[in-house]
């Protein structure tokens, strides 16, 4: 058993991919390792269905923070993964347009078994919500 | 404070009355609730409008909370159901199933994890749990809102199977497959029929004959008029899915000893080393080929031993260092010396077998397969043929002295610790080694008792740097999957790393893979004995029979969807497109004007939704998973 961090006041939306990272959170429970309450893990066949909006949408409701929790290169599904990586590189384009810290939104691998790497990316994104707070376009101006 | 459930961005939403859903949360006997307030969560949930009714149950995967929700659904007249309990993984097909059961669409059912990723996840935090809980909840409900009765996609499932590889697996699977009623074509690459399996002669744990086993199950397959067989043949091609599959099949080019395609002779004839021979009763020419229509598909193209490098343990540099599967050549009576242990000429007298040869490799110890990749896997197979080979020599040559190099003893199956118990009775000699210093064989002086020796830095006496004189050498190569790169082209089979092919789940799905309607046996899955390689085949036999007993398949219907009346025919999603025949664009009437509309093959499409993610008018979705149902998810969540 461990202590969780204090959860961040702004909320994190994690997509998980139903073959690697969605049972990937399951492990994390069945160990009972602790992790922030604020994260929303929602299960998703492969992140490419969703389209950029997706993400500025989820900004735009008051989400701080969302991870995206891919198979990575184990991606069951053929090419989806590289057209993914390219469309989130695209969201990035424009979360620099629209003035959004981009660490809002972080990309990773994680497996089934993948417990340390699932922590360590929710900790890290519920620590820099602690600084930086709620997501507001042009809160930064890179 | 729960607030309404927005629905205002929900065009999908055609009838007028908002749909009526029922919230069911477990307790899990406690696993649940002693985190999370159960009572508060149910009570806080029935506030959205959408939920007619929120209730609690000690287990809700029990027949009485099964039946709860069988009753709510008539009394209550419910659209839909959310279960909040443990991960779906474990029991979102068993409320799916509950639905069906009481004629209610399965897929009117949504699944809230509150267990693995709220209590087990959040027990230092119950007031933050109830609160995630409530949250996924109500966006449980607000997708449950925005589902719609799907059918599952029903494909014809045509009665037969192709075995691909004819060894134990293969052989095994024929069979069983065969007295599951189902036709069966076996192609097999080689001209032989019988694997690696007839490179041994006795095998453990039953002391069997290899040749035995393998007449036994080759007479049974050539016997079964249900089985077609065909050696010296190949696949070259394939298209369909399961229940319907077409295999290209053509001779293996240039092999002047196939027999080609063509039926075998009933007579079977045992090669020692080779396999059962097998002969066509048509003559055919090289370029032959044949189209074989089929439901299913078992992989069974089993292994090839680990080949040693020039100069590892002095392999390739001395004649006196052999592997294992020569030994067991050496041993038989259909061997080169006919069974008597010579090298060289001469009688061997001090032998040294080392383990973990190819197997169990260290990143920056050992040098890499081409692919940059160690063999890090464990062969298993290997300590107890090694075991089996060192009482065979103290059995029949009960003077000479057998010395074992190894990392750890892994005699794990049944039966298989006797042959440890026994060689140690027998006076083999142990040597335990780490990887990073294995032994070292090197060659002996001209006044040398013998021509080799064995050096290596033993820590079962702690360290001791100990040296045996040998005149021979066995090194217990491991397994490598065959190389079926045109196979996993032609089938899009899942590779693991350890560049066996990959089933679905170890423990859940042992003998499937990724792709609907592909079956594993044996050994192509990584390294097994003969007895595992049965099981397996076995298992894929039964695997397929229930898929394709029924007359059709049924697949999950969570494919794309087109919406027509949104759709213009615009194109874009074809181009995300990665699957041949998915998705195509045609012209179709529609009140008397044709129209150009996007096109899904069901059956084809796997439903990875790079095509809903770039419809400027979502008219096409996944499915169970639509973009809208995901937008109201988020919202349920960001609500305070
Ligand atoms: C040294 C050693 C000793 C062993 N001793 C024992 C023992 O005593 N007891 C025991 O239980 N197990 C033993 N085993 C394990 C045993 O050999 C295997 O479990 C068994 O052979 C696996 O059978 P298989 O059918 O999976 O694969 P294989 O025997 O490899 O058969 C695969 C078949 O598929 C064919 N094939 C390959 N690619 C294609 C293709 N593309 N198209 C068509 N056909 C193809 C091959 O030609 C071959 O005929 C031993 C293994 C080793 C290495």
């Amino acid at each position: 058993m461990t202590t969780a961090a204090e959860p961040a006041n702004a909320k994190i939306v994690i997509l998980a991919t139903v073959a690697c990272a969605y049972p990937g959170a399951d492990t994390v429970g069945q160990a009972h390792l602790s992790y922030p309450a604020n994260t929303y893990v929602l299960r998703i066949p492969a992140p490419v269905m969703l389209p950029e909006s997706f993400y500025f949408r989820t900004l735009e409701k008051g989400i701080g923070g969302i991870i995206v929790m891919s198979c990575g290169e184990e991606c069951p599904y053929e090419g989806a993964y590289h057209r993914f990586a390219a469309r989130l590189d695209r969201v990035a384009v424009r979360m620099k347009k629209e003035g959004y810290d981009r660490r809002r939104i972080k990309l990773s691998a994680i497996c089934t078994v993948c417990t340390k790497a699932f922590l360590k990316e929710v900790n890290e994104m519920n620590d820099l919500l602690k600084e930086i707070g709620p997501p507001r376009k042009g809160e930064v101006a890179n | 404070m729960p607030e309404e459930v927005q629905t205002n961005d929900q065009p999908e939403n055609r009838e007028a009355k908002e749909p009526q859903i029922g919230v069911y949360i477990c307790h899990c006997g406690g696993n649940i609730s002693d985190v999370v307030d159960v009572q508060t969560v149910a009570e806080e949930v029935k506030k959205i409008p959408a939920v007619k009714v929120a209730r609690t149950n000690m287990f809700m995967c029990s027949d009485p909370g099964q039946e709860m929700i069988l009753e709510d659904l008539e009394k209550e007249s419910l659209d839909g159901v959310v279960v909040a309990s443990c991960s779906p993984k474990l029991h979102e097909l068993t409320f799916r199933n509950a639905l069906k059961r009481g004629n209610h669409n399965p897929y009117l059912y949504e699944h809230a994890n509150i267990r693995e990723q709220v209590s087990w996840a959040h027990h230092g935090d119950p007031a933050g749990a109830t609160n995630k809980a409530i949250r996924l909840i109500a966006a449980a409900v607000a997708k449950a809102v925005r589902l719609e009765p799907l059918k599952p996609i029903r494909v014809e499932a045509f009665p037969h199977a192709v075995v691909i590889g004819g060894g134990v697996s293969g052989l095994t699977a024929a069979r069983k497959l065969s007295k599951q009623g189902l036709g069966v074509t076996l192609i097999e690459k080689s001209p032989y029929l019988g694997g690696q399996t007839a490179q041994l002669n006795q095998v453990y744990p039953t002391e069997e004959k290899a040749e035995d086993l393998l007449r036994m199950l080759v007479e049974e397959v050539v016997d079964d008029s249900n089985i077609k067989i065909y050696t010296g043949a190949e696949v070259v091609a394939a298209t369909g899915t399961i229940g319907d599959f077409v295999v290209r099949v053509r001779n293996v080019p240039g092999d002047t000893s196939a027999k080609g395609i063509g039926l075998i002779e009933k007579k079977v004839v045992f090669r020692p080393f080779q396999g059962c021979t097998v002969r066509s009763d048509r003559p055919c020419s090289p370029g032959d080929e044949l189209e074989v229509r089929c439901g299913v598909v078992i992989i069974a193209t089993g292994f090839k031993h680990y080949e040693p490098r020039s100069g590892e343990y002095s392999y390739g540099e001395s004649p006196r260092v052999i592997t294992l599967p020569d030994l067991i050549k050496l041993l038989s009576p259909d061997g080169p010396t006919g069974g008597r242990l010579e090298i060289q000429g001469h009688p061997v007298r001090d032998v040294a077998l080392i383990h973990c040869v190819g197997s169990r490799q260290v990143d920056g110890i050992h040098e890499p397969q081409p692919d940059g990749r160690v063999n890090s896997y464990c062969s298993r197979v290997c300590c107890t043929a090694t075991l089996q080979a060192a009482n065979e020599i103290k059995d029949r040559f009960p003077h000479v002295n057998v010395y074992e190099f190894y990392r750890d003893i892994r005699a794990y199956g049944r039966g298989h610790e006797d042959y440890y118990e026994k060689a140690s009775g027998k006076g083999v000699l142990f040597f335990r080694y780490t990887p990073d210093s294995p032994p070292l064989v090197e060659k002996t002086g001209p006044n040398a008792s013998r021509p080799l020796k064995v050096r290596v830095r033993d820590t079962l006496t702690f360290g001791e740097d100990l040296e045996a004189p040998v005149d021979l050498v066995v090194l217990s190569v491991g397994m490598m999957p065959n190389d079926i790169s045109d196979l996993v082209d032609v089938f899009k089979l899942p590779v693991g790393t350890d560049r066996f092919l990959q089933e679905v789940h170890p423990k859940l799905r042992p003998v499937e893979m990724a792709v609907n309607g592909l079956l594993l046996a044996g050994t192509s899955q990584g390294p097994r004995d003969i007895t595992e390689s049965c099981a397996s085949a076995a298992a894929a036999a039964s695997k397929a029979a229930i898929a394709l007993g029924k007359g059709y398949v049924e697949l999950e219907p969570f494919v794309a969807q087109v919406d027509p009346a949104r759709c213009d025919g615009c194109g874009l999603c074809l181009n995300e497109c990665s699957y041949e025949g998915a998705l195509r664009l045609t012209d179709i009437e529609i009140e008397g004007k044709v129209e150009r509309k996007a096109l899904v093959n069901a059956p084809l499409c796997m439903g990875c939704g790079s095509c809903a993610a770039v419809c400027p008018h979502r008219a096409i979705n996944v499915s169970g998973w639509t973009l809208d149902q995901f937008d109201s998810m988020v919202d349920a969540i960001a609500a305070q």
